[in-house]
């Protein structure tokens, strides 16, 4: 390449042929940045650069001026513009974590899986943030004077007294009194305030498998009108033989799971719109619950038919097709008590007995 | 020695073993990914009985939604409110008469609606006038202390020095 150098300057004033080479002049498509081709480019993009400086004002004539309206230009245009050129778009599969064509994670928008939203501060989320949360800390405040320790407790999983040779190596005993392991409560603190997490919608039709699938079509329906949520359906697992329900066979159940801004706008209705319409309702009952936060209560056909969304538009439902259904509010309180006590001052009643 | 190597490395793969969290290394299929189906929501005033309203996103189409019976008006959210307690609907007056005609021994000591107004407005009265007058009155003292003190202070600390 050196050698070749001086003759650069040359090869602009002489045609090809007489230039001299190093290389064999073939037919070659490899290219250079010292090559012929590239030399001779460089004026011709220098030609249609513009000879007047930019920084220089141009003035506008009057007339050009008053023309422009992009607004107008805009409105006049019937059709919308075509969009730009390159937009990202996920792959239609996921061909697992080795391909090379990964899809973007569900919260990115060009995701196929994305959901936008939340668009709403809901009430009861304000309701809780500027009330409610604070009312529980204060409840549940527990004060250790300083230099207090809490009495050691006993592991929760008991070890085996080795008095048979058999204990060696055998896993841990469950606690006393039941294999049960309970969610352990810590004490209540700024940061760990009960909060509602998520609520499902579960209503099991036992017509489904009897009769035909209209009445599951119709649950699915009313179930998605009154939580504004696409609903899953859901096989048997038992047989019921009364109701000739075999596992695995029949679709008898239809299920709605609400998170976030969904959850608490059902909440909110369900607490200050259809719960007070209820007949001769005495409220939760107190003993509900899975001692682990989570609390669960159920709603007679016409109390669904209740909620505002059947309301307004009734008629589309055939009356004896309405769904009961089970509503479980799972909460992020570690026991019934805190459960009861966040759903309480958040406006759901309780009666009877309370099991703690 | 030689026993021993091979143990180590039994024990260093089955830690590996029990900390790899890749189960699926062999999965050719590929998933659609669904795109998640959501039906379409409106927003919509609840007015609540007592008047108050707030908004929330609904299937349901219509704009506003009118509650005659809510957490406002109902006995088991109120259940301190006189106003649901005595549901009495005496509408013709019966009930009335017929306690005017037979006496009213089993209910002589509750006073009537009309009466309970007149004392509840009364005794809010009283002690409206009372409130005010009381009010007037430590108003009046405040500003009498105030420039009784004024003069005191300034004459007190004097005094003390003079003595």
């Amino acid at each position: 390449m050196p050698a070749s150098e001086p003759s650069r300057y040359l090869a602009r004033s002489l045609p090809r042929a007489f230039v001299p080479s190093a290389r064999p002049q073939g037919f070659c498509l490899r290219r250079n940045v010292s090559d012929q081709a590239s030399s001779k480019a460089a004026p011709a993009d220098l030609n249609e650069l513009e000879s007047a400086t930019s920084l220089s004002s141009t003035t506008l004539s009057e007339a050009s001026v008053k023309s422009f309206d992009p607004i107008a230009r805009t409105k006049t245009r019937k059709k919308q513009l075509p969009r730009s050129r390159y937009q990202f778009r996920s792959p239609k599969y996921d061909r697992g974590p080795l391909h090379p064509h990964q899809p973007p994670p569900p919260s990115d928008p060009s995701s196929r899986l994305y959901v936008p939203g939340p668009f709403s501060l809901p009430r009861v989320e304000q309701t809780y943030q500027s009330t409610v949360a604070s009312d529980i800390l204060t409840l549940c405040y527990v004060h250790n004077p300083p230099g207090f320790k809490p009495p050691p407790k006993a592991p929760r999983l008991r070890s085996w007294d080795d008095s048979s040779p058999y204990h060696k190596n055998r896993p841990l005993r469950g606690p006393r009194g039941g294999d049960v392991l309970r969610l352990l409560r810590k004490p209540i603190n700024f940061n760990n305030v009960p909060e509602l997490e998520r609520i499902t919608i579960h209503s099991y039709v036992k017509q489904a498998a009897q009769e035909n699938s209209s009445w599951l079509h119709v649950a699915g329906m009313a179930v998605q009108a009154i939580s504004n949520a696409r609903v899953e359906t859901f096989k048997s697992k038992t047989s019921v033989a009364t109701w000739s329900i075999a596992p695995g066979r029949d679709t008898v159940a239809v299920k709605a799971e609400l998170r976030g801004e969904d959850m608490l706008h059902f909440f909110g209705k369900l607490v200050d719109v259809v719960m007070p319409r209820i007949k001769d309702w005495e409220g939760v009952k107190g003993s509900s619950g899975d001692s682990s936060g989570n609390i669960t209560f159920g709603l007679e056909p016409e109390n669904v038919a209740l909620f505002p969304e059947i309301e307004v538009n009734y008629d589309m439902y055939p009356p004896k097709m309405i769904p009961g259904c089970h509503i479980t509010i799972h909460t992020s309180a570690k026991t019934d008590k805190d459960a009861r006590l966040l759903l309480s001052a958040m406006g759901i009643p309780f009666y009877g007995k309370m099991v703690d | 020695m030689t026993l021993s190597i091979p143990l180590r490395r039994s024990a260093v793969t089955a830690a590996r073993v029990q900390t790899t969290t890749f189960i699926c290394s062999q999965c050719r299929h590929a998933t659609l990914l669904r795109r998640p189906k959501r039906p379409y929501t409106f927003t919509q005033l609840i007015t609540l009985s007592d008047g108050s309203t707030f908004t929330h996103r609904t299937t349901s189409p219509a704009p506003v939604y009118r509650s005659t019976r809510d957490t406002r008006n109902s006995l088991l959210w109120n259940p301190s409110s006189s106003k649901l307690m005595n549901v009495e609907e005496d509408e013709a007056g019966r009930l009335a008469a017929f306690r005017a005609k037979f006496g009213r021994s089993w209910d002589a000591n509750t006073p009537t609606e009309a009466e309970t107004n007149k004392t509840a407005e009364q005794t809010d009265k009283e002690a409206e006038a009372a409130a005010r007058a009381a009010a007037e009155e430590e108003e009046d003292d405040n500003l009498l202390d105030l420039i009784s003190s004024f003069g005191q202070e300034e004459e007190q600390p004097s005094g003390k020095k003079k003595n």
